[in-house]
């Protein structure tokens, strides 16, 4: 239970920076998703809170205290990797024991916690068996009891789920979950699957070329992405951008989108932060399952390009040249391709981006 | 659907089946026949001579007796050069000391060789022209070693004068000519060139440890000591098993350079089993007395052998 504050992190490999700078702050027992693509310094992060990596720059600091200069061992960190390292030439109770046997605890006290924690972790039946064998989701089990049974303050868990396949990985993602809750721990959890960020953090941070983009729950990051990177990365597919440009109409300012023609009036308050938005030209952003379409209804004319449809889902695919964009749907919609369709936004969802700096216009 | 394609593939198997049954007595009868060349080569350059060696060890048979060794049963005398052996205290001097230089060098070519294998996980200036280094002494010929050696421990040699350089005394042991010296300067010949195999073989090893397994202990807070005992050592088992073999078997062997430094004198101070057989063919030519030697030796080492990898694989699974 240890609250995770990085001032001012900078991480340099030579003349690569890996870390530009990154302040973040990480509640008691909150559950942080370090999102972003690969080579983001999402990794490199978390290595610096473990203490396998030192910070060419900045502090970490745990509950207030400078973990500058302490020992990977010694920062009550619990580490969960990519392929959980289980020691594999030890059986399920020598790898649960083995936190405890180093720190030199008499048996009868090992014996105990580890009979607990296997216990609590649904493992007593596997205690006895070769841990090289054992199949994903046990592993994932065993790495984080092994971790465990030390009483970290920290987790920290780097891409668990990326070895396993799609379909486990919904089962896994849920006794994570559950998991967390029962151990109350704070988590720092490394991913570049939205999906698992989304579902299991209590906030993410989004991150990109050694930059944090964006921290917030993921509604907040879903729903208000600070600027185009974070608009575009989170959701699947991502959010709508059109390049555009203010203009005015007598119905209130517009963005005239060039070859599309020109969008439904912008809400009030987003029109005033726009109207005093230094720049013209714009990044016009709705998310996908924010459009309808109708053949006759009012709307930015578009023609279709193609439509996919998935079952539980139908995606529409719109627009001419640069200017595309993308519709979902639930089950099916009345369009097919080659056709052109009246696409009405919901005006509410529409987000506009600084289209030279890429950051969002927001209502003041 | 499940069903229908189960009972498409029923009958496909049954044919599989059979046909691997009608075919399974044949099969072996193949097989016999394809591996029978193979199979008499290794009788012919494994079992073969062994059994004209237990042969001959029941003879009195030599060279220079004028007669075939196959016609050797002339010169039966029964299990006589056996019961000599055990009598022969020249043989019991020879066995020891080499059991005395392998339990020496071998420790220390190992220690030293994982010493060096674990420095040479860590970077370091220079760390390329010194693995090269490394292993110059392996590729030197044994009897070019030996000659130098042989130089190295003269009394005025370069041995005694960095002694005296060091403990400012006049140093000049007669290094070869004292027996215990002798063979002190024979065991640091032997460890000098064979501690860069261990290096090599336990630096493969090493390499070979999970990186991330070695990571996890630490962050469980398992100190370097504790790492290396719970993680690394048994990671290695098998490839320290083979190293230490190796090295066993080989260093009961030893001769070569220890012949060219010493001949295994003074007197008998050197003399190993591999130099008092050699002398015994040469000199004494008793051929029937060396094969009855060799095939005690063949037979202990392979006991020795067996029983120390054994043992080490029941202590790691403990």
């Amino acid at each position: 239970m240890t609250a995770i504050h990085l001032e001012n992190l900078v991480k340099r490999f030579g003349a690569f920076t890996a870390l530009k700078t990154m302040d973040l702050e990480i509640r008691d027992g909150e559950f942080m998703a370090l999102l972003g693509p690969s080579g983001c310094g999402k990794s490199t992060t978390m290595n610096m809170i473990a203490g396998m990596e030192s910070p060419s720059k900045g502090r970490i600091l745990f509950d207030g205290r400078d973990m500058n200069g302490v020992a990977m061992g010694r920062r009550g960190v619990g580490f969960v990797f990519q392929n959980y390292a289980i020691f594999t030439h030890m059986n399920v109770y020598d790898n649960l024991a083995y936190g405890l046997r180093v720190r030199g605890l008499p048996e009868r006290e090992v014996d105990g916690r580890v009979r607990k924690i296997a216990d609590f972790l649904q493992l007593t039946p596997l205690l006895k068996q070769p841990s090289a064998k054992l199949s994903v989701n046990i592993l994932q089990r065993l790495a984080i009891g092994r971790s465990a049974i030390v009483e970290p303050a920290i987790f920290l868990l780097d891409e668990p789920l990326s070895n396993v396949d799609a379909a486990f990985r919904a089962v896994m993602r849920t006794e994570l979950k559950h998991l967390q809750r029962q151990f109350r721990q704070t988590m720092v959890y490394v991913t570049h699957d939205q999906l698992e960020a989304m579902t299991m953090a209590d906030r993410i941070a989004v991150m990109d070329h050694g930059v944090l983009q964006q921290v917030g729950t993921p509604l907040e990051v879903y729903n208000d992405p600070v600027n185009l990177f974070v608009a575009g990365f989170i959701g699947s597919p991502g959010m709508n951008l059109l390049k555009g440009s203010l203009a005015d109409s007598d119905r209130g300012l517009v963005v005239d989108l060039g070859e599309l023609g020109r969008t439904a009036p912008l809400p009030p308050q987003l029109a005033a932060a726009a109207r005093s938005n230094a720049g013209r030209d714009v990044v016009y952003g709705f998310r996908p399952e924010r459009v309808s379409l109708s053949e006759t209804g009012e709307g930015m004319p578009m023609p279709v390009t193609f439509i996919e449809r998935i079952g539980a889902r139908t995606i529409a695919h719109l627009g001419t040249g640069e200017q595309r964009v993308k519709a979902v749907f639930d089950n099916d919609v009345a369009a097919e391709s080659a056709s052109t369709v009246a696409v009405a936004i919901e005006p509410a969802s529409v987000r506009l981006f600084d289209a030279a700096t890429g950051v969002a216009i927001r209502e003041a | 659907m499940t069903s229908l394609a189960t009972r498409e593939k029923m009958p496909m198997a049954d044919a599989a089946l059979n046909q691997g049954v009608a075919t399974a007595d044949d099969g072996r009868r193949l097989g016999f026949a394809l591996t029978l060349p193979a199979q008499l080569l290794v009788l012919f350059i494994a079992v073969f001579p062994l059994l004209m060696q237990l042969y001959i060890s029941l003879t009195d048979w030599s060279p220079l007796d004028g007669i075939g060794w196959w016609q050797a049963y002339e010169l039966w005398n029964s299990f006589a050069n056996y019961t000599d052996l055990m009598a022969d205290t020249r043989f019991w001097g020879a066995l020891g000391r080499t059991a005395l230089v392998m339990l020496i060098c071998v420790p220390a070519e190992f220690l030293l060789g994982l010493g060096l294998a674990i420095l040479f996980m860590d970077d370091f200036v220079g760390k390329r022209v010194f693995y090269s280094i490394m292993l110059i002494p392996m590729m030197v010929v044994p009897a070019v070693a030996g000659y130098m050696f042989f130089m190295l421990f003269q009394s005025g040699g370069p041995v005694n004068d960095i002694l005296s350089g060091l403990t400012g005394m006049n140093v000049s042991i007669a290094w070869l000519s004292d027996p215990t010296t002798a063979l002190i300067a024979v065991m640091i010949a032997d460890i000098w060139q064979w501690t860069p195999l261990m290096f090599l073989i336990l630096l493969a090893g090493l390499v070979g440890v999970p990186e991330d397994q070695v990571r996890a202990a630490t962050l469980l807070g398992a100190s370097w000591w504790q790492r290396f005992r719970t993680i690394v050592l048994p990671k290695m088992k098998t490839i320290i098993i083979i190293a230490l073999a190796i090295r066993i078997i080989e260093n009961f062997k030893i001769f070569d350079t220890l012949y060219i430094m010493t001949g295994g004198g003074p007197g008998v101070a050197t003399e190993t089993i591999s130099v008092y057989i050699y002398k015994v063919t040469q000199q004494d030519l008793i051929w029937g007395y060396v094969a009855a030697i060799a095939l005690v030796i063949l037979i202990s080492l392979s006991i020795l052998v067996s029983l120390a990898i054994s043992r080490m694989n029941k202590k790691k699974e403990a």
